[in-house]
């Protein structure tokens, strides 16, 4: 193996940022694990406990639920809020009439704090004033109006589906990668007569594939870490049906099961590197295969 | 090159060292040359007791004045904090991290009273053994000390009649309030006859504080004053479940009451558009200001008793102690206790009550020509006139024990559980 002759100045240069990691990460990330087998209130000193956190969390009813539904948030980011992101984009990279305008008002979301957003939506599921009944009511279904985020039923799909529309953030990535495609490829496509569909499909989707990939693992890593908006507008209830690990995670804090606690973090953590390492892994190989059309 | 960034990197860390050695030397210096001088002690006090509470005026004002009476040796900085549970999560965490704040307000139940073990809180059992112990009500400095400790001084306490809306009650033809369950169901249907909703309720929030509160009404109305050393699947339980369940069915609460939280159940009653609601002596300000009408109709009352069970039971709790991290800087401990003797000296305890209507572990006294808050008074008869007084069930269990109850009242009330897999839901969390 051949070492770089500067190796001294590296490490020096080095040294604060890996100091700082090892403070703010490293040393945190071994606390929350070791203390994740034991008993510890953050008062008394922990108790070790063995894997008995773990065994009992995966014994709860709650605990599987939660993790279902963070699957099934991490599902529905990646492989809904994404392709969505990536549609609109390529829409909006034709630059239709009013292109800025819709990119300016499908990014708007995103600089509006999460709590004003779910505030907002409360108001739009109120059982009582909601203008989502209200508006079934006014087109005659009043069949269809219900407490929608006070029903076991739909509180869930009406947490997931706010967050998928979300679209803007992710939009703006896809469509900053997609305006650096070379015009003339498109316009060599059009000589060859694909039409419009075609060209997006066989020229614009390979081109963007790299940065899907990464949009996808960080909506899927979003997913899998979900609590913002479940908190604020349900906080995991009614009857715990929409509640994620990040809810029970908070809730055994408040009640200083720390040790608890800690060992949701730590599933968390795992749960969450090893799906996203899966899928890079899963793309990455395609994309290794298409490096030819990059 | 290497050479160069080696001297470069020891020349900047030497130069470094100079000036902040000769600053220190300065500085230090400068110390020796002036007379001695008290150094201002800065408190920080993080507190629910802002913005749209009640007391926020009041305790601003105090705060105040104690700054001003001790300007350049005390200083007390509030630090915001609205949200009570997002507070409650804080304290938790700062004080599991061993980062107590100077000043803390501290709800006391089984989980934040874990708090006293170890050497944290400021122990202020040998201050309040003298004189300054004679201002609280009796048994308030009893029931804060745990083992010889008083770790939290007793403030706030908390009662919880009925408020009922005595306009609806009119409006529904119901001549007074009601005293029994059967009682409370008939008005219930004549109240939802003239428009109204009967009852505000909520599964929501970290407790599910006006339902949790319902519960614990009926609970001690069948159980009795021990009703707490019962298991939790005593019958007694079942029992008042099935009453809470049935104010949750047929329209007896409103749309949002599943889900919803504080602002929805509060809300309600605010609007003027339910009858009945369960909530502190805290309260009375926000009902005055935000709803005059409704504070005008508002009669507090007891809840109903249920037939052949104990009349006159009512719910009363410490509701906010105050307390402090200790500390082994001597003056700092003198700033403390002097800012803690300040908020609990009798008359200024009588000002925030009788601005906010909050009620207190202090005693102070109300002259003859004193404007007592009409609603206040009737807090105080509700409580004089009571049989016995019975903490709630929030006081009585563990923090992730009272978040079940709002997730197992949810399903009940969505008739997905009987009354019996409601208390048998809490049972399990409990063990």
């Amino acid at each position: 193996m051949r070492v770089n002759k500067n190796w001294k100045q590296i490490i020096l240069f080095l040294l604060p940022a890996l100091i700082l990691f090892g403070v703010y990460f490293i040393y945190p990330l071994g606390f929350v694990i070791v203390t994740s087998f034991s008993k510890w209130n953050g008062i008394s000193a922990p108790v070790f406990h063995g894997f008995k956190n773990y065994i009992e969390l995966f014994q709860d009813e709650t605990f599987r639920l939660s993790m279902r539904n963070n699957i099934v948030w991490a599902l529905v980011l990646g492989f809904v809020q994404i392709p969505l992101a990536a549609v609109m984009a390529m829409i909006l990279a034709r630059k239709p009439k009013g292109w800025k305008f819709f990119r300016t008002a499908y990014f708007l979301p995103n600089v509006i704090s999460q709590v004003a957003l779910a505030m907002m939506w409360l108001a739009i599921y109120n059982a009582e004033f909601g203008i989502l009944n209200n508006l079934l009511e006014m087109m005659g279904f009043e069949g269809l109006t219900r407490n929608w985020l006070g029903n076991m039923d739909t509180a869930f799909p009406a947490v997931l589906v706010q967050q998928v529309f979300y679209i803007g953030y992710f939009m703006v990535v896809i469509l900053a990668s997609r305006m650096g495609i070379p015009d003339s490829y498109y316009e060599a496509a059009e000589i060859d007569g694909a039409n419009v569909f075609q060209q997006e499909f066989y020229i614009t989707l390979p081109m963007l594939k790299p940065i899907l990939i990464t949009t996808m693992t960080l909506a899927l890593a979003y997913g899998m870490r979900h609590f913002e908006s479940t908190y604020l507008m349900t906080n995991g209830g009614p009857a715990h049906s929409t509640s994620v690990m990040g809810i029970l995670l908070y809730r055994n804090l408040g009640a200083l099961n720390y040790g608890e606690s800690n060992a949701i973090g730590a599933i968390l953590i795992v749960f969450g590197g090893a799906t996203i390492a899966l899928i890079r892994w899963l793309f990455s190989r395609n994309l290794d295969a298409d490096d030819g059309i990059q | 090159m290497k050479k160069k960034v080696i001297l470069m990197l020891i020349t900047t860390i030497l130069a470094l060292s100079v000036v902040m050695i000769t600053g220190c030397k300065k500085e230090d210096e400068s110390k020796a040359d002036q007379p001695a001088k008290q150094e201002l002690i800065t408190l920080k006090w993080p507190t629910i007791w802002v913005g749209e509470d009640s007391k926020a005026p009041m305790i601003a004002a105090l705060v105040d004045e104690f700054n001003a009476m001790n300007e350049g040796r005390y200083k007390v900085e509030i630090e915001a904090n609205p949200d009570y549970d997002a507070y409650r999560n804080k304290l938790n965490s700062q004080i599991a991290a061993g980062v107590v704040p100077d000043l803390f307000v501290l709800n006391p139940d089984p989980t934040s009273l874990s708090f006293y073990e170890g050497d944290l809180l400021m122990d202020f059992a040998e201050e309040l053994s003298g004189s300054w112990g004679d201002n609280f009500v009796s048994g308030a400095i009893s029931g804060a000390t745990i083992d010889g400790a008083l770790k939290s001084i007793p403030y706030e306490v908390g009662y919880t009649p009925v408020w009922y809306n005595m306009d609806i009650f009119k409006a529904a033809g119901i001549p007074d309030i009601p005293k029994t369950y059967d009682e409370f169901f008939d008005a219930c249907e004549k109240i939802k006859a003239a428009g109204f909703i009967p009852t505000s309720q909520m599964t929501g929030g970290t407790n599910a504080w006006t339902s949790m509160l319902w519960f614990s009404h009926i609970a001690a109305s069948i159980g009795g004053p021990d009703v707490w050393e019962k298991d939790i699947t005593d019958p007694v339980f079942v029992q008042a479940a099935e009453i809470l369940r049935m104010m949750y069915i047929d329209g007896n609460t409103s749309k949002d009451a599943v889900g919803g939280d504080a602002g929805v159940s509060g809300g309600h009653f605010l609007a003027g558009r339910s009858a009945m609601f369960i909530n502190g002596p805290w309260y009375i300000g926000r009902v005055k200001n935000d709803a005059p009408d409704v504070f005008k109709a508002t009669k507090i009352g007891p809840a109903p008793a249920v037939e052949g069970g104990f009349e006159g039971a009512q719910i009363g709790f410490p509701q906010s102690n105050l307390a402090a991290g200790a500390t082994d800087d001597p003056a700092k401990k003198e700033a403390v206790i002097a800012f803690m003797k300040w908020m609990t000296l009798p008359e200024n305890v009588k000002k925030i009550s009788m601005d906010a209507g909050s009620m207190f572990a202090v005693k102070f006294g109300v002259d003859d020509g004193e404007d007592v808050d009409l609603v206040q008074g009737q807090f105080m008869n509700a409580v004089n006139d009571s049989a016995f007084v019975n903490t709630h069930f929030q006081a009585n269990f563990a923090t992730d024990v009272v978040a079940e109850f709002g997730q197992a009242l949810a399903r009940m009330a969505l008739g997905k559980a009987t009354a019996e897999e409601f208390i048998q839901q809490i049972a399990d969390k409990i063990d």
